[in-house]
């Protein structure tokens, strides 16, 4: 093995040389501009995730794996429609509790440029880079491309549910990006797949690598429903009805196929146990294939549930012992607008994003879940970022709001899309009069935090780049940090 | 009290891009206008009484989900064209639009025969067509302007004697050259375009209410409703499609 290794790097030595050196300039001059794009873009007040990466990219497309080729472990990568954010975080965590140097896209660019962006802020002025793992959140539609980058040791994919459809026509094209992705893995690489959704297990392993699934087997809690948005109801193989012995939201569940005899994987990562507190916490056992683990898990939800599962499983691929991860997950924090919690003058908000059907039903059935009048603010964009189709948000059950109405304070749209907005609040029976439109974020952000009781509860659920404007809007209010100071 | 039947065909499969924001406005306009509207989820294998039906909708799918639904549809498919030349409303968006037609063509070269219900074929085209789109339609005197956001790599073609729903005024429509978008045979209305297009076009809605209740003989005044929010949205999406450029993306398919 060794001796083809040397022959590959004598062949390419002398004839190389000259060239090797060129592209460490190339490399060294995309990489100083787009450091200093990122100091531009961060004094003028943004977060400087998008265009460095960008600019970097064109001068030289191979910076990411130049930089990536560094690292002492290697990347790992999160994709998925829902739950990136989350779960890279959350293995983030994990890997740095464990000792290791980590850089990650924590803003939630998960473009090439929003990676590219990320690993240049890590690196030196020389072209160094001091890490050990990279972990990146990555978009679906980009996922191929970056698989083939940065070579991952292993990658997590989160569930499949219809999102940006302008963007990538029909959900079968988001399964197959991801499907052509996990086959441009590199050889001994690890895939990590959420077990209860079907349009991923259905996605052939290749050769020379190693797939774990993780899923839940504990009891549904007791308001399971299916929602209208559940996109793979088909068998992945002979595309006959699926039956389902227990759906825990959407098309995630237990199935198999009563025609052609094709059923969920067992898990290698499962969840045997949920104890729901009233705070939102969670007590989970979680058994791995040599042992159990018990972890008080703080973050609010079933889909952060399995943001934990896919984050053990990858976890434990790389051999991480699991004190370590027990004790990342019992003090994980809700990351960049996923239920972040801020307080001003007595008033709490709470900062969701919703950003496609099931993403933003979990989080109603969320809030629904939380006791005492609140105020609500949804504010809807519609630029590239957060695609440009507004028809989603008929797909979302803001039905259920109606069941709180009596403590219901306020309700506020907003964003370039605050009109429709309220028209589809209208639909869900809303009384036209209660809701109150102000399209400038900013503005409606105040206006609901002036009309917010003391005490009571102002829940923001904004989408991307809403949420980006209000962000910035907190930050001028001295709220929070800048999301590139995570 | 009028009364009307809505039938929505396979709400499992078809309904791609917020469909169920059709139905919707179809039921809360009917109850708004005092109209009980009654709603019937047809299934795959489950019939359609046509005795009943007064108003058909059929909302946009994927191909693996439109195939099935066209082999099922095919049993009823002379009831179905009985009921639509006696005039029965028929609503079909997207895919359902196309499976109105005579037939599909895939990009594969497979050629899919459709309900021949009016005259129209589809073939697979190489780009998307994504965006807000804005269309001219004659349904009223003058014409009054539809929004709604459309996303499809099948172009559709009318034959010589079908009229399109609108005139693109901003967008793709039925196959981005001919300035078309959608088709009107008597009461059968298909198009492209969803957004959902009756929330976002109540004016629309109030038609094919009107057409439902006219198709039983009901004698039945719409009231006047305030639909001042619908038109802010209406008014805010003309503005954003105008001011938006329209580029045609690569199909991944």
């Amino acid at each position: 093995m060794s001796s083809t290794n040397i022959d590959r790097q004598q062949q390419t030595e002398t004839p190389g040389c000259l060239n090797d050196r060129l592209s460490k300039i190339k490399y060294l001059g995309s990489l100083w501009l787009g450091k200093i794009l990122i100091s531009a873009t961060r004094i003028s007040g943004r977060g400087g995730t998008t265009l460095p990466g960008r600019v970097a990219l064109k001068i030289s497309p191979k910076l990411t794996s130049f930089l990536t080729g560094q690292l002492t472990r290697g990347s790992l990568i999160v994709t998925g429609t829902n739950g990136k954010t989350t779960t890279a975080s959350l293995l983030t965590g994990i890997l740095k509790n464990e000792g290791y140097r980590c850089i990650h896209n924590q803003s939630g660019s998960n473009m090439s440029w929003g990676v590219a962006s990320a690993l240049i802020g890590a690196s030196s002025w020389r072209g160094k880079l001091t890490a050990d793992f990279a972990v990146m959140e990555v978009d679906e539609g980009a996922f191929p491309a970056i698989v083939r980058d940065i070579q991952p040791l292993a990658t997590v994919v989160t569930n499949i549910f219809r999102d940006q459809l302008d963007r990538y026509g029909e959900v079968d094209q988001i399964r197959d990006a991801i499907r052509r992705g996990l086959n441009a893995q590199p050889q001994g690489s690890f895939q990590i797949i959420n077990a209860d959704d079907p349009s991923l297990t259905g996605i052939e392993i290749a050769d020379g690598l190693s797939r774990w699934t993780y899923g839940q087997e504990s009891e549904p809690p007791e308001t399971t429903y299916q929602n209208t948005s559940g996109d793979i109801k088909l068998c992945p193989r002979c595309h006959d009805k699926l039956d389902y012995m227990i759906i825990y939201f959407a098309h995630l569940g237990q199935y198999r196929c009563l025609r052609c005899g094709y059923k969920r994987p067992e898990p290698e990562v499962k969840l045997t146990g949920h104890t729901r507190y009233p705070d939102g916490s969670a007590l989970l056992e979680i058994r791995l294939p040599d042992e159990t683990l018990l972890v008080k898990y703080p973050l609010i939800g079933t889909y952060n549930v399995y943001n934990a599962l896919a984050a053990i499983a990858c976890a434990h691929t790389l051999a991480i012992p699991s004190a370590t991860i027990k004790l990342s997950l019992e003090k994980a924090v809700p990351p960049f607008g996923r239920m972040e919690l801020f307080e001003l003058e007595g008033k709490t908000m709470i900062m969701a994003l919703i950003k496609n059907p099931v993403g933003a039903n979990e989080v109603l059935r969320t809030l629904l879940s939380q006791t005492g009048n609140v105020d609500i603010l949804i504010a809807i964009n519609d630029k590239i970022a957060d695609g440009t189709d507004v028809s989603w948000l008929w797909d979302v059950d803001f039905e259920l709001l109606t069941a709180i109405e009596e403590r219901l304070s306020s309700i506020v749209v907003s964003g370039l899309r605050a009109w429709d907005m309220a028209v589809r609040l209208k639909y869900s029976c809303f009384d036209p009069k209660r809701i109150q439109v102000e399209e400038n974020t900013a503005k409606a952000l105040k206006h609901c935090l002036d009309q917010t009781a003391t005490g009571k509860v102002l829940y923001l659920l904004p989408n991307y780049t809403a949420m980006l404007e209000m962000r910035h809007a907190m930050n001028q209010m001295g709220l929070g940090k800048p999301y590139w100071e995570g | 009290m009028a009364k009307i039947n809505i039938y929505h065909l396979y709400p499992d499969h078809l309904n791609l891009y917020g469909d169920r924001g059709n139905i919707l406005a179809l039921c809360q306009r009917a109850h708004w206008h005092g109209i009980a509207a009654n709603l019937i989820q047809i299934r795959p294998g489950e019939k359609i009484d046509f005795a009943t039906c007064d108003l058909l909708f059929s909302g946009g799918g994927q191909d693996s989900d439109q195939k099935l639904v066209v082999q099922d549809l095919k049993s009823c498919r002379d009831e179905m064209r009985k009921a639509v030349e006696e005039n029965m409303i028929l609503f079909a968006v997207c895919g359902s639009y196309q499976l109105l037609g005579l037939y599909y063509t895939t990009a594969r070269g497979e050629r899919l025969t459709g309900l021949d219900l009016i005259d129209l074929y589809s073939e697979a085209g190489h780009k998307r067509m994504i965006g807000n789109a804005l269309i001219n339609c004659s349904l009223w005197d003058p014409p009054r302007k539809l929004v709604g956001f459309e996303n499809h790599a099948g172009k559709t073609f009318l034959g010589p004697s079908l009229h399109p729903l609108g005139q693109v005024i901003s967008g793709f429509g039925n196959n981005g050259s001919d300035k078309k978008e959608g088709a009107v045979y008597k009461n059968v209305i298909g198009t492209y375009l969803h957004g959902p297009l009756l929330p976002k076009n109540p004016w629309l809605t109030d038609y094919l209410l009107q057409k439902a209740l006219l198709y039983r003989n009901q004698n039945h005044q719409l009231r006047e409703l305030d639909d001042s929010l619908e038109q802010q949205a209406h008014d805010t999406t003309v503005r954003l499609t105008s001011s938006r450029s329209h580029k045609l993306k690569s199909s991944h398919a």
